[in-house]
Parts: C-alpha cells; structure tokens; sequence
C-alpha cells in the first residue's frame, strides 16, 4: 500500500494541536480544559511517530513517544486529584469560580 | 555483535554511569524508603523526615564527592571523565556538579525548614516528602540533560511532584485554587513545549544536544545561501517556531512575562515552605537547564544563522527587562508577604534572564569570528551561577522567615508585621539582611551577584548596543525594588505593636533561631568573600566553551 507521507501526519498533529489549545483557551470546566492538554501531548506525539518513520530521527522518535504517553498518564493522575480536591472545597469544576487570589 | 554491545553497555552503565548519577540514585533510594515506611508501617517508630533527611544528606555527600574530584581530575584524563553517560542521554562536567550541589544543599535547607516549621503533620509527611524528593530528581535530570527527550522528562518530573505540592494542606480553598491554577497552566505549558521539541527533533532528525548545532549548520548550508530562497525562509520560520514553543515551557517554569499569572496565586496559595522551594530549585534548574539548550543550539552556525541568533538574544533581552519591569511594579501594592515575594521571584527570574541574553549576544559575535568572546560569555554564565548561589539564600531566608513569623502571629499580611522589629530581632534583623540582599545593596551577596550580571551586559553592549539599554533598565529596576523591600522593613520596625497584638518571644538560641543565622550568614559571606564561590562558578562556566 502506498504511504501517505509526512507532511500528511504533520497536518493531522497541527490540526489536533491547535483544537487542544483552543479547548485550552475557551473550555471553561477545568475537565475540559486538562481534555486539551491531552490533545496537544498527542499530537506532538503523532509528530514523534511520524518522523520516526520519515526522518533520520528513527527509532528516537518512537521511544520518546512512549516516555510522552507515560508522562501524559501521570500528569493526568496528578491533575484529577487536583480537580477533584478543588471540587471538594468549591462545589464546582468551573476554573473562573476560582476567583480567591488575586490582585 | 549483540553480545558485544551488551557488554559495553553493562561496562559503561556499572563502571561510570552509576556513580555519577549516585545522587539521584540516593533521593530514589529514599523515596522508596519513605513508600515502604507507608506499606510496612516503620513510618511510626522512625519520623519520615528523618528519612527524607538521611536521602538528602546521602545525595548531598555523593555530590560533594562527584565536585571535588570533578575539580581535582587532572585536566589528561580529563575526557574520559566528563562527557556523556547513560548512553549520550545525560552528560556530566562541571557546571552540571556544581547546579547539582547548589540544589541538594537547598533541598537540605528546606527539609530542616520543614522540621522547624512543622508544615507536613505526621500523618502527610511521607507523602510530602516523596513529592519533594521526587521533584528534586527531576531537577537533577535537568542540570544534566544532555538530549530533548531529557529536557522534557526532567522538566515534567520536576513540575508534576509541585503540582500536586501547592496544594498539600488539605481543605483550604485558597490552596485547592493555587495548585489547580498551577496544573492547568503548566500542563499547557509542557504540552505547547513538547510540540516545539518534536518539530526540533524532527527538523534535525536527533534530540542529541552534542549534534543539534552542527545539524543546524549543515541545514543552512554555506554562508552564501540568502533567506529569500523559499525552502529555507520555510525551514527558519520552522526553527523559530520550534524555538519559540520551547521558550515557552521554559518561560512557564522560570515564571517570566506573559507566562508568570501562575507566580502569584500559586505562591500566596500554597504553604511558604512550597513556596521558597519553587522560587530557588525551580528556577535554578531551569536556568541551568536554558543555558546548556541555548549553548547547544549556537554551538556553531553560518552566518545567516549568527543574524538569528543575535535577533534572538536582544528578543531574550527585551523580554528579560520587560519581565523585571513588570515583577518590580507589580510587588508594590501587595499586602501580603508571600504574594510580594512572588512579585520579587519574577523580578529576579528577570535579572538572571538578562544573563542569559548576554551569552546570547555574545555567542552570536563568536559565530561571526571573533574567538575572544568565548571567555566573555564565559562570564555572563559564571554570573549567573554567582546570583543563584546568593538567591539560593537570600530568597530561602524570605520566605523561611516568612514561615516562622506565620507560626507566631499566623498571619502573613505585612500589616501584621507591625513593630515585630523588637519582639523578635532575630528574625526581623534576618528578613532585614535577606530583603536588602534582594534589592542588591553592597556589602551583601546580592550586589555582587547583580554586578556580574550587569557587568556582562556591559560587555554583551560591544556586540550590540541593545544591551546597553538592557542593562540601563536593570539599573533602574534595582533602584525601583528598594521601596517595596523597605516597606517591610518600614513596618516592622517603624510603627508601633498595636494594642492587644499577640506578643511574640523568638529567642535567638533555639533551633529556629540558629536555622535563621545559618540561612543569612552566608548571604553577608558571599558578598564579602567573592572568591569562595566565584572561583568554582568560573571553573563551571568555563567547560561550557571549550569547543
């Protein structure tokens, strides 16, 4: 079967890149928010499998993916205790209800 | 052929690798320690922080050994000693031992401070302790990265564990908002990052630092090719977006405009001893970090490359000043001593930025030729070592101070702090030396610190006359700072207890009272005794120019 090639991943990791940093900008639910940082990790990560292919980043490209997916899932782990204490003591996930510190 | 590589492998891995990632190895050690305690239960016949202790005093020794005969190696065997271990990710001179030592002396300095001020109860300390360690060796992984993949690991593995710090005490609103403030943004952050190291990587096709300047030479070709040719306007726009997305992971951590709203909320948020560990062992890291990408990626260069990369230096330079600007203004109408002190933590990411620009525009005049300029921006780096030693002290005593005021009148609002000065001078007289430490004033540390740093502007100014107007803007900043610091010095001392205010006995003889001595000592030592500290710094500096 023919490849696609590079820039054709590339286009798809842009694409995901920048709807994960618009969900970052505009979600308003702090779930949702972390749902972008996801989408960005990855996409990087479709970069790093892509070029890994393509280039003569190679093998590096593939292992770095895996250490990104790992990290990924403890960030993840860290930020929903985050949410969830931040929940507990607000009654709500809403990022602008927390309004407390400022100045 | 396998076995024979296996071999090799084995050999450098127990031979070398080992011992020069001992210290990282002794903090993993008493993590695990500190988890076990959790699971078997020892956690209450032995206190966590002594274990924590005993893994810091561990890693401290093993890099004290590492430094000493890092400097006593003579310089013949010098190549077989130095250079890259664990397979060319991490790399190991004498600017990553001395970055190392300064951080687990401070992570020394924080566990004493935390037995003092007793912020993690019994019943967290093993956790708090885990996150601290945990987020130590990430810095570690920081000083030595020698690759992209290791740039990005350490930074995670540095902010994931002080995520999760910020908002340790539990049921505190303002706690809870500080840390989810703190993820969201640097989770953002990591992640725009991680998108500028894959197109880097991919670009260059290797996230080896040794190779990243010299692939970056062979794709811009000779001197003759001109930016008008579309292919390579392509491949520069490339490059500078990369670069600008890893700027940004790293503005998030150094806390530098217009990625510093975190700064703030997260510091008044979250417990002054979380706080003072951020400012110092963050920031050191990742400047430490910054200057080995930075050195990596100007290595060599064409001259097209050596206009991009002055351009870049005054960008790091404006942005530098900008950053200073904005933390000096903003600390002024503060009411609270943490969120001042944030305020002061951006300023001072500032001045040491402005070191970082300073190499930049120096490298680029190297790129053109000019051979001297190796040692000079040798300079700008040796500054910066200086000014994170002093700010390592000057910037922990704050807030360690900070900390134990809040034990006494558990307050933290500089209104609070009223006629403190004669209840308990030795605290009052310690904030007093640490404040006039951050402004800059002589015959302290920080003055000799900011000198270098200016004095390396000074020098960049020859290259570019930008710097020049860098520098005259530091200058001001520094006058700005004084009457902020002032102010609470002005409070404590000046104005009158008031009437039914609690009263406050802090004798000097007692623990807390000798960990405050032992903190502000040596920020008057280092301002009086510049060799003790400056030498080591230069020797540092120095390996990071030889090629």
């Amino acid at each position: 079967m023919e490849s696609v090639g590079l820039n054709a991943y590339l286009f798809v990791g842009a694409v995901l890149f920048v709807c994960g940093i618009v969900c970052m900008a505009i979600k308003r639910n702090g779930i949702g928010v972390l749902m972008g940082v996801e989408l960005v990790l990855n996409s990087a990560n479709l970069n790093f499998v892509a070029f890994a292919r393509y280039t003569p980043l190679g093998l590096d490209g593939q292992v770095i993916a895996l250490f990104v997916i790992v990290l990924a899932a403890a960030e993840a782990a860290v930020a929903l205790a985050i949410a969830l204490n931040f929940y507990n003591n607000h009654l709500t996930i809403d990022v602008d209800r927390g309004s407390e510190l400022q100045g | 052929m396998f076995q024979a590589l296996f071999t090799s492998l084995l050999q450098e891995t127990t031979q070398r690798s080992l011992w020069l990632a001992g210290p990282e190895l002794a903090l993993t050690a008493g993590i695990v320690l500190l988890l076990l305690g959790r699971l078997l239960g020892f956690d209450k016949l032995i206190p966590p922080h002594w274990i924590a202790l005993a893994g810091a005093m561990a890693a401290f020794g093993l890099s004290l050994a590492i430094f000493y005969s890092a400097n006593s190696t003579d310089p013949t065997a010098a190549d077989e000693y130095f250079g890259v271990y664990f397979s060319g990710l991490m790399t190991f001179d004498k600017f990553g031992a001395l970055v190392r030592l300064f951080l687990l002396l401070f992570l020394v300095f924080v566990l004493a401070l935390t037995v003092l001020s007793g912020i993690p109860d019994a019943e967290d300390g093993p956790d708090f302790y885990t996150l601290l360690l945990g987020a130590v060796v990430g810095m570690l992984l920081m000083c030595s990265a020698n690759n992209l993949l290791m740039v990005f690991l350490g930074i995670e593995m540095a902010s994931v564990p002080s995520y999760a710090m910020a908002g340790f005490l539990k049921g505190r609103k303002q706690g809870s908002e500080a840390a989810l403030k703190f993820v969201v943004f640097g989770a953002g952050a990591a992640g725009v990052m991680l998108y500028g190291i894959s197109l880097l990587a991919g670009m260059l096709g290797t996230g080896d630092f040794q190779e990243i300047g010299l692939r970056l030479t062979v794709l811009f070709g000779n001197a003759d090719g001109t930016l008008s040719d579309p292919v390579r306007a392509a491949t520069i726009r490339t490059l500078l977006l990369a670069l600008v997305m890893i700027f940004v992971g790293f503005a998030f951590k150094l806390s530098i405009v217009p990625f510093h709203f975190w700064t703030p909320d997260v510091f008044q948020g979250a417990p002054a001893e979380v706080g003072g560990f951020l400012s110092v062992a963050s920031k050191a890291a990742a400047f430490a970090l910054l200057t080995r990408l930075v050195l990596a990626i100007m290595s060599a260069g064409t001259a097209s490359l050596q206009d991009l990369y002055l351009i870049l230096g005054i960008a790091v330079g404006v942005i530098a000043a900008v950053t200073a600007t904005f933390g000096n203004l903003a600390a002024y109408s503060q009411t609270n001593m943490k969120r001042m002190l944030a305020y002061s933590t951006i300023a001072h990411a500032g001045y040491m930025l402005m070191a970082i620009a300073a190499m930049m525009v120096l490298q680029s005049g190297r790129i053109g030729g000019d051979t001297s300029l190796a040692e000079r921006s040798s300079h700008a780096v040796e500054g910066l070592l200086y000014y994170l030693a002093v700010y390592l002290f000057m910037n922990l005593g704050a807030f360690s101070i900070t900390a134990l005021i809040r034990n006494e009148i558990f307050s933290e609002e500089i209104e609070d702090y009223r006629g403190l000065g004669y209840q308990a001078p030795v605290l009052c007289v310690g904030m007093g030396l640490c404040l006039f430490s951050l402004v800059g004033l002589p015959p302290l540390g920080g003055f000799v610190g900011k000198l270098m740093i200016f004095a390396s502007l000074l020098d960049a100014g020859y290259v570019h006359w930008s710097m020049w107007v860098i520098l005259a803007i530091g200058g001001l900043n520094t006058v700005l700072s004084l009457f902020y610091y002032l102010n609470v010095l002005k409070t404590m001392y000046l104005t009158e207890r008031p009437a039914g205010a609690t009263t406050v006995t802090f004798p000097a003889w007692s623990s807390a009272g000798l960990y405050v001595m032992l903190v502000t000592v040596p920020i008057i030592v280092l301002g009086v005794h510049v060799q003790l500290v400056s030498n080591a710094a230069r020797r540092a500096a120095e390996v990071l120019f030889l090629q």
